[in-house]
């Protein structure tokens, strides 16, 4: 038996469904894919599957992983041909490797964040006023209802750039077994600092480990 | 491909994959490339629609051909709607995006009489005139076919042509006639005249209606050579049907996530309040070959690791047995489960049980229909108190403790001792399970009850009869509830409401359509929804058309009387009809297909159980 990690795309239609329906997906796509995967023991048996970050609904994920469990050795090219087969087309399998690092290494994401402005150069600039605050406290929905929270220390500034009606920021936040800051939480923080309502496509680029460097 | 400006809204709606696409399977063509672009529209959310076995077929059938295009849309949800209106986005197609207005056919599936408002608010969604007669072209061309097609008055201003019967061949056959009218140049109108002579397609507009004094029908004229009996269409042979190999699979969870496959149509049961059991004669089976293929192909193009075994009764399939055996040889080893839709109380045993899994999770459920034996001879359920026991029995020894039965309040002839009698039963089961010696330990015994309203149907034996009072239901229901001493037993009921609506646009005729209209004027949509459900409001709209409902619901007709779906044929004989409501009232109950031909008029069609040996 032998640990596998697929490494995935997860864009377009496929940004809207949520975790529990891509856990389906992928578990129907190995089906189909007649991969030697390993199955959980018990009444119910089903494919063993674990996946490093859940991403939000409506997020798009460039570099996602899960591992999986294979019975067999097999060439892990070929095997992430056939899995790519089975799967919708905005789902797609970048590879299959062997796992370096436990999922537990994760500490960060990077994200890209197109905004759409009619004034990008000046969206930018309050975005800089906003992240040079000591704290940056937003609304954050949790279960128990609203409640307050500094963004501040979860979030690093990498890039800007504006373009015609866009502003796009890329930026680093915190994303952990421990706990992961929604980068969408930035746009809160615009609205409550600058009463704007702004709208973003999201798009998470990389897992990245404590000192920055790719998940593996 | 969903269009790009609503990426925007979907950040906003609850479950923004419903209106995204991008399902395995779906079928994307060239639109250059095709002559005929089809739009089916289910008039429910996405999650409702993908459960839906005819969409599928339907689906696949028509993309068979290379020069058709089939595409799918679902009901938005009330947020998506809103969404959509502020906007002004119209209603689009799952596969390309396009709007519902660029295509040549809008198609509906007409499911229950409740989704007609969403039926048309659906076509208000997509910019698409609501009446037939403001769509002059050869486009936007909206038909419809199911259940509620063998009586679709209430509709027929707004739609060009109903499809009767089995769809898979007739749909194809008008969009052929179609392709050709465009190629020939010919008009809507020549069109329609053209389709009225195919069998099984029914023109609305070609049909002059004359009303008596009192409100009922004087008669239904053909014009323009289209007949005077338009015939339902039927497909015999069952393992030579159109059957898919593959169809979309939802990204998201739906309600029946699993392959499902059709083993045979219609039913050996003449259950006299059932409209699907008369509507779908012949009874005609696949062969086991056909199913087991059926099976394998589809597990094989979707990954599902269910296969429902789907019809209306379907463990009256004659080779149930030889089935299961041969689904069994590859199913265990690929870890595929096998379900049933619906049980019988007749036929329920461990071997069965042990070889159908997926009941396990939910506790069992029968549907005995009425509580007293007079009652359930009245409707011709064949089901006795003993064999519900010794089923239950069954199920207690092999470790259920939840049973669920299913009944109806509001049925001919009944009292309120018929009405009583469905407690009784449920404490007869309840007695059961204490006295049962294999009952599992430790598990207390839970019976519920669950009473609907009954609706009467056209094409039944029930169609001359007139609904219960909303008061006499609310009556029977609170009866039901307020007599109940078993704290075993729970009682629910739903619906006198919904019910009596219902059956207002179930045996409604054409003067409804102005009533349809104005509703979608005032936005009503997802009256089978709790939360969007207004009687009031429906009660305002009759007053305001001048139209009262209960001449429609409420009233028992008699039987010289000339109905607005007369002049559809779907088989069965009106004569059958009167003579097994007479057998009602008697209380005499009328053997099943399979125990003896009762000549109801379905032979005409010359196959399935009418011509094999019994
Ligand atoms: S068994 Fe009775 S209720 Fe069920 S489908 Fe057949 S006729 Fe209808
Ligand atoms: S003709 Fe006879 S066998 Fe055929 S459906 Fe009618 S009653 Fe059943």
């Amino acid at each position: 038996m032998k640990t596998v990690r697929v490494w995935f795309s997860k864009t377009g239609a496929a940004k809207y469904i949520s975790h529990l329906d891509l856990t389906r997906c992928m578990a129907r796509a190995l089906k189909l894919s007649k991969l030697p995967v390993w199955y959980t023991e018990g009444f119910n048996p089903h494919i063993y599957m674990t996946f490093a970050m859940p991403l939000s609904l409506g997020t798009e994920g460039l570099r996602e992983c899960m591992d999986i469990r294979l019975t067999e050795g097999i060439d892990l090219t070929e095997a992430a041909k056939k899995l790519a087969e089975n799967l919708p087309k905005d789902i797609a399998v970048l590879e299959i490797t062997e796992p370096v690092l436990g999922f537990d290494a994760t500490a960060y994401a990077e994200y890209e964040l197109s905004i759409n402005s009619e004034e990008p150069q000046v969206l930018a600039d309050s975005i800089d006023d906003i992240l040079s605050q000591d704290s940056i406290i937003v609304m954050k929905h949790t279960k128990k209802g609203e409640k307050e929270f500094d963004i501040k220390p979860h979030f690093t500034l990498l890039d800007k750039q504006t373009g015609p009606g866009l502003l796009r920021v890329k930026l680093r936040a915190s994303c952990s077994q421990e706990g992961s800051v929604n980068p969408a939480l930035l746009l809160e923080a615009v609205k409550r600092y600058e009463n704007v309502e702004l709208y973003a496509e999201i798009t998470r680029i990389r897992l990245l480990t404590k000192d920055f460097s790719d998940m593996r | 491909m969903y269009p790009k400006e609503i990426e925007k809204i979907l950040q906003k709606v609850q479950k923004p994959g419903r209106y995204v696409g991008g399902e395995i399977h779906s079928v994307i063509k060239n639109k250059d490339e095709v002559d005929v672009r089809f739009t089916f529209c289910f008039p429910d959310i996405y999650e409702i629609g993908m459960s839906h076995l005819g969409i599928k077929i339907l689906y696949g059938a028509f993309n068979q051909v290379p020069y058709f295009w089939c595409e799918r849309v679902f009901a938005p949800w009330v947020d998506m709607e809103q969404q959509m209106l502020e906007k002004k986005i119209p209603l689009y197609a799952l596969e390309s995006g396009d709007p519902v207005k660029d295509f040549d056919f809008i198609g509906f599936t007409l499911q229950y009489e409740l989704s007609y408002t969403n039926i048309l608010n659906m076509l208000k969604l997509a910019g698409i005139p609501l009446r037939s007669e403001d769509r002059h072209d050869l486009f936007n061309i909206v038909v419809a076919g199911g259940p509620c097609a063998c009586n679709p008055e209430p509709l027929a201003d707004f739609f060009d042509l109903f499809f009767l019967g089995d769809g898979e061949e007739v749909d194809i056959e008008v969009m052929e006639l179609y392709r050709q009218c465009k190629k020939e140049g010919v008009g809507k109108h020549e069109f329609l005249v053209r389709a009225a002579q195919i069998e099984g397609v029914y023109v609305p507009s070609l049909y002059n209606v004359e009303y008596n004094p009192d409100g009922t029908i004087k008669s239904y004229t053909p014009k323009e050579g289209a007949p005077a009996k338009v015939c339902k269409r039927n497909v015999n042979n069952m393992d030579g049907a159109y059957f898919p190999e593959a169809f979309p699979v939802p990204l998201i969870e739906v309600i029946h996530d699993r392959v499902s496959v059709e083993v045979l149509r219609g039913c050996i049961r003449g259950c006299r309040f059932c409209q699907a059991g008369f509507l779908y004669r012949p009874f005609r089976e696949k062969s086991i070959e056909t199913i087991d293929r059926q099976c394998r192909a589809l597990c094989a193009s979707t990954g599902y690791d269910e296969i429902s075994l789907s019809s209306l009764s379907t463990s009256d399939y004659s080779s149930l047995n030889e089935l299961l055996d041969c689904l069994h040889r590859w199913t265990e080893k690929a870890k595929v489960s096998l379900s049933l839709p619906s049980l019988r109380v007749d036929n329920f045993s461990p071997e069965l049980m042990e070889r159908v899994n997926s009941v396990r999770k939910s506790g069992l459920t029968f549907a005995p229909e009425a509580g007293s034996q007079r009652m359930r001879d009245v409707i011709n359920k064949n089901v006795t108190e003993e064999e519900l026991l010794r089923t239950v029995n069954v199920a207690f020894a092999e470790g259920w403790t939840r049973i669920k039965l299913y009944f109806m309040i509001g049925l001919p002839t009944e009292t309120i001792d018929d009405v009583l009698a469905i407690l009784e039963l449920g404490k007869k089961v309840v007695d059961a399970f204490f006295a049962n010696k294999e009952k599992p330990r430790g598990k207390p015994v839970e019976v519920s009850l669950s009473a609907a309203a009954f609706v009467p149907k056209p094409f039944t034996p029930f169609q001359w009869f007139g609904q219960d009072s909303m008061e006499l239901l609310h009556e029977k229901q609170h009866e039901l509830k307020a007599n109940n001493r078993s704290r075993r037993v729970s009682v629910s009921y739903h619906g006198a409401e919904t019910s009596f609506l219902e059956a207002v646009f179930a045996r409604g005729d054409r003067r409804l359509c102005a009533v349809l209209e104005r509703a979608i004027e005032q936005g009503f949509h997802f009256d089978s929804w709790d939360e969007c459900f207004d009687f009031a409001r429906w009660m305002e709209l009759f007053e305001l058309c001048g139209l009262d409902p209960a001449f429609y619901a409420s009233r028992a007709r008699g039987f010289d009387e000339i109905f607005p779906w007369d002049h559809l044929d779907y088989g069965v004989r009106k004569e059958f009809l009167i003579e097994e409501c007479k057998r009602a009232y008697e209380g005499k109950t009328t053997p099943n297909c399979r125990e003896k031909c009762s000549n109801c008029g379905a032979a005409c069609y010359k196959g399935g159980i009418c011509v094999e040996n019994r």
